[in-house]
């Protein structure tokens, strides 16, 4: 419920992507204000198709954040620079063929999958490491139950799909 | 574009709290805070707190691999490399879905309220008529519906006599079923074998002997309790509450095994919404009433929303009674009714929490709660009429329903305030200022409330004084939500939260991903459901939106065709690629595809195609009643005159009052056999022409003549014509030949036929056109 003290800040929308960009914060926009969480942020930011790293979604959060109420972002300071981000293609996914390249330096012995072992410690140690339910989330899709391995090429293929 | 009704992202206002009690947990009991496996939100918190520590270490030895060229990295920076773009790679993966599951949720959400809001609405058309016609109170105490509403007395010796002729039917009907007996009192032996029967066998029923003996019992012990409980942890030292179960007796199997049974020792608290929805409504309801028996001082029963004749005729719990208990179920409802009526309305623990199923208003006055007559409020949507009124006296007491209302169907706000609660149709929305004012007038610590289906099965809010707690887990859907229980510990009644979520039998266990797209297929069937009941008045606007009937419209006009129609305020564009054809090159889109490869069988009859007429149907002892009303020269038929002057009468005290066009078409679609009057079998029969549910329940449904054989009439009603000036005129466009007052119509299910009438201007007028 808008809270009638608040100004409405006029957010004007010109274009498909700046309503595409919109319609994805509303749906975080739990009090209908034109605010969300900033916790939502890297969520809203990759649903729009940007690929940026943990330490990236920092940087954003740090340009769209509002220093007089911390903690929440605000439609009219996200809507430009996600803009911006966008049009720029900045953090692109990679592609499928990126990904493949990245499983098979993992797979220094060539052999065409990943050791569960294997792939856990490197997503939960290297990088920017993953949680243990993030991991577990992965582990669900990727492995294959009877070898208890991961053939990459055949995971890739299946996040494709969605 | 309306924003989602919902008030606050459940997953992070859990996060955020539960950091408070999580630290609370360690000085007491030591009670576990079970978290899933997959739980997202709080993967979500730890990995922003992880990448808070790392993210000074990690920037600058990425950027130096990203800097650096392929040839000059070592093995080790390019294996960082790589690992970094699939990490990403996921995550992103991951927001998607998340994204999914929210709006998926959001469309749940919005429908069941906005269902809800149908319901009352129609009530207060109804309930109007009942009360604001003359001689209301003469006619009403004398027919029928007066008879449910009278003194429990009476109904106990009817019930008596009617049983014991149908015993010897059903004992050779369900011989298999009724090894298992009770005798009463009931003892913890015995409750354990009930459960344990149940627990075991899906489809168990127990006699309806003792079924009803469950309920007369309950009664007399219901009774003598006052309107708010008043539990004390002075002995037990803990307390546990639980909030909507909706007929999942799985989750409250998961309860009791966590947690144990009920006693003095172990007492518990169940804030109401036993049944409607799940499919073992009865089972819950009975288990919990069996509690109730066996240990007096250790269970406290507060009432719901669901606990209510009318909303049971629509979420479902009607629905499950005629089919377990085909021969017995009208006399098992008129008791179950007498329970309704005698369940407390709240608990008050140690006077400092209270436990009450929706909320409060900024008018809620615990004194006045306690001292009015909760027996005589059977069903809330329907005023309670009493039989000793003078006639013309106002019937109901509006300050004392509020007060009932507002605490069984309230919701709370995030904002400042305390408005009417539009979603739902009754009861307010309060803010953190009522719950403050409410909290320190009644010196009270905080409230626990339900009502809210919430994904991580609880929430806090207004500043840790109102939890929300619920405890059906896979409420919408498997995979929908987690259900949980509270328990209340030590003199300060410190919080902790108990998660579960219910193996649904034989599911295998999901991925979040599969997960996801299930939930997703089920909220997507609710949609076409409601994009069907409303698809007349879509296709209107739809034309009007393209006036050329090129058959394209612009995604934005057909985002807001699609809230408009259906009064649904959603993330249309997000979700238009499930919804409809968008032609890649114009992007603009084939509206006429909304309609495609939506088969109506799949229709999910509870929360989609179920329409607040169908609903009325099933109420046939109040259609009945009004329909006498209406008919004030008692010959047996209502005149269109009489309709509309009935109808004109009430004008002023309807929230939306009728217009003259709408009236026009109620009576047109009223007077099946086109001779301008319409008798109570047309009447009826009306109703019943749009409910597919009943076609398929009249099958197996005990023999009650309107209702028997399946027959459907095939009128065919233009409802593009323009409505004729006055009431006199109207004449319905029929192509078939004229009918006999009662069954022997022709069977059809054609979608035409159902949408027609489902664009009743009693079903649009809800939606304030």
């Amino acid at each position: 419920m808008l809270d009638e003290e608040e100004e409405e800040i006029p957010v004007p929308i010109n274009n498909d992507l700046e309503r595409r960009i919109a319609d994805t914060f509303e749906v975080f926009d739990h009090a209908g204000n034109k605010t969300v969480d900033s916790r939502e942020i890297a969520t809203i930011v990759r649903a729009l198709g940007c690929c940026p790293t943990e330490a990236e979604v920092q940087e954003i959060l740090m340009a769209v954040e509002m220093p007089e109420a911390p903690g929440s972002v605000h439609l009219s300071n996200f809507l430009p620079h996600i803009c911006e981000i966008i049009t720029e293609h900045k953090y692109q996914p990679a592609s499928p063929a990126q990904l493949l390249e990245a499983f098979q330096i993992l797979d220094s012995d060539g052999r065409g999958y990943l050791t569960k072992e294997h792939i856990s410690t490197l997503m939960t140690q290297d990088g920017e490491p993953f949680t243990q339910d993030e991991l577990d989330e992965m582990l669900e899709i990727a492995i294959d139950p009877h070898t208890q391995t991961v053939p990459y090429e055949y995971y890739i293929n299946q996040l494709m799909l969605d | 574009m309306g924003a989602s009704k919902s008030k606050e992202c459940s997953c992070l206002r859990r996060r955020r709290r539960s950091t408070a009690y999580e630290e609370e947990t360690s000085s007491s009991r030591s009670i576990e805070i079970e978290i899933q496996q997959n739980d997202r939100p709080l993967r979500t918190r730890a990995r922003k707190t992880k990448s808070k520590c790392f993210s000074h270490m990690i920037p600058k030895k990425i950027l130096c691999c990203l800097k650096k060229d392929d040839m000059s990295m070592t093995k080790i920076e390019r294996t960082i490399k790589a690992t970094l773009l699939i990490q990403k790679w996921y995550r992103r993966y991951m927001a998607r879905l998340e994204v999914r599951r929210r709006y998926t949720w959001t469309i749940f959400q919005s429908i069941e309220y906005a269902g809800e809001q149908d319901q009352v609405k129609l009530y207060n058309f109804f309930n109007a008529l009942l009360t604001h016609i003359p001689n209301t109170t003469n006619r009403t105490s004398e027919s029928s519906t007066a008879s449910r509403n009278s003194s429990i007395e009476d109904l106990d010796m009817k019930f008596e006599d009617e049983s014991d002729d149908c015993e010897d039917e059903l004992l050779d009907s369900s011989e298999r079923d009724h090894k298992f007996k009770l005798e009463f009192p009931l003892d913890e032996e015995q409750l354990k074998k009930l459960i344990e029967i149940y627990r075991r066998r899906r489809h168990y029923r127990l006699h309806p002997r003792y079924v009803a003996e469950i309920l007369k019992e309950s009664i007399i012990k219901l009774k003598r309790l006052p309107n708010l409980n008043l539990a004390s942890t002075a002995i037990s030292k803990q307390i546990t509450v639980c909030g909507d179960l909706h007929g999942k007796l799985d989750d409250l199997l998961v309860i009791f095994h966590k947690n144990g049974l009920p006693s003095p020792e172990n007492p518990y608290v169940f804030n109401g919404d036993f049944v409607d929805r799940g499919k073992r409504g009865i089972e819950v309801l009975l288990v919990l009433l069996s509690c109730m028996l066996v240990y007096p001082g250790g269970v406290f029963l507060n009432r719901g929303n669901h606990e209510d004749n009318i909303m049971n005729s629509r979420y479902g719990f009607i629905r499950e009674m005629q089919s377990k208990y085909r021969r017995n179920s009208e006399k098992l409802l008129k008791l179950i009714e007498g329970v309704y009526r005698w369940l407390p309305l709240g608990t008050i623990v140690n006077n400092k929490v209270l436990i009450v199923h929706g909320g409060i208003s900024d008018t809620t006055d615990l004194d006045l709660i306690r001292s009015l007559d909760r027996g005589k409020y059977s069903s809330l949507l329907r005023p309670p009429i009493s039989d000793s009124s003078a006639p013309g006296a106002e019937l109901i007491d509006k300050v004392e329903w509020k007060q009932v209302f507002d605490i069984l169907w309230s919701d709370p706000q995030i904002g400042n305030g305390c408005i009417p609660n539009a979603l739902r149709g009754a009861g307010t929305y309060f803010g953190p200022d009522v719950t403050k004012n409410f909290l320190e007038k009644n010196r009270m610590l905080y409230i626990v409330r339900s009502h809210e289906c919430k994904s991580e099965g609880y929430e806090v809010i207004h500043d840790n004084s109102v939890i929300t707690i619920f405890s059906a887990s896979n409420y919408y859907e498997l995979g929908s939500n987690k259900g949980a229980y509270l328990k209340l510990v030590g003199p300060q009644l410190d919080t902790h939260f108990v998660q579960y979520m219910a193996a649904a039998g034989r599911a295998k266990r999901l991925t979040f991903h599969q997960r996801i797209g299930l939930v997703e297929a089920s909220a997507i069937r609710e949609l076409h459901g409601q994009i069907m009941t409303n698809k007349t008045k879509l296709e209107r606007e739809f034309v009007k939106a393209d006036p050329e009937l090129t058959g394209y419209i612009t995604v934005s006009e057909w985002c807001q065709v699609m809230e408009k129609a259906t009064g649904l305020g959603l993330p249309w564009r997000m979700l238009k690629e499930k919804l409809v054809t968008v032609d890649p090159e114009s992007q603009q889109v084939t509206y006429a595809s909304t309609f495609e490869n939506i088969s109506s069988h799949k229709i999910n009859s509870v929360q989609g195609a179920s329409t607040v007429v169908e609903t009325l149907y099933r109420n046939k002892g109040n259609l009945e009643a009004i329909f006498r009303i209406i008919d004030k020269d008692n010959s047996g038929f209502i005149s269109l005159d009489e309709f509309s002057e009935a109808c004109n009468l009430i004008k002023e005290h309807m929230p939306n009052p009728i217009t003259q066009e709408q009236l026009v078409e109620i009576c047109r679609l009223m007077d099946i056999n086109k001779d301008g009057l319409v008798d109570l079998n047309e009447f009826l029969e009306t109703f019943r022409l749009v409910d597919p549910e009943s076609r398929q329940l009249t099958n197996t449904q005990d023999d009650s003549p309107p209702t028997s054989p399946t027959k459907t009439t095939d009128v065919q009603i233009n409802a593009q014509d323009s409505p004729p000036a006055s009431p006199r005129q109207v004449q319905l466009t029929e192509k078939h030949s004229p009918q006999e007052s009662s069954e022997c119509n022709n069977t059809t299910n054609s979608p035409t036929t159902r949408n027609t009438l489902l664009q009743s201007p009693v079903l649009s007028s809800r939606r304030g056109d």
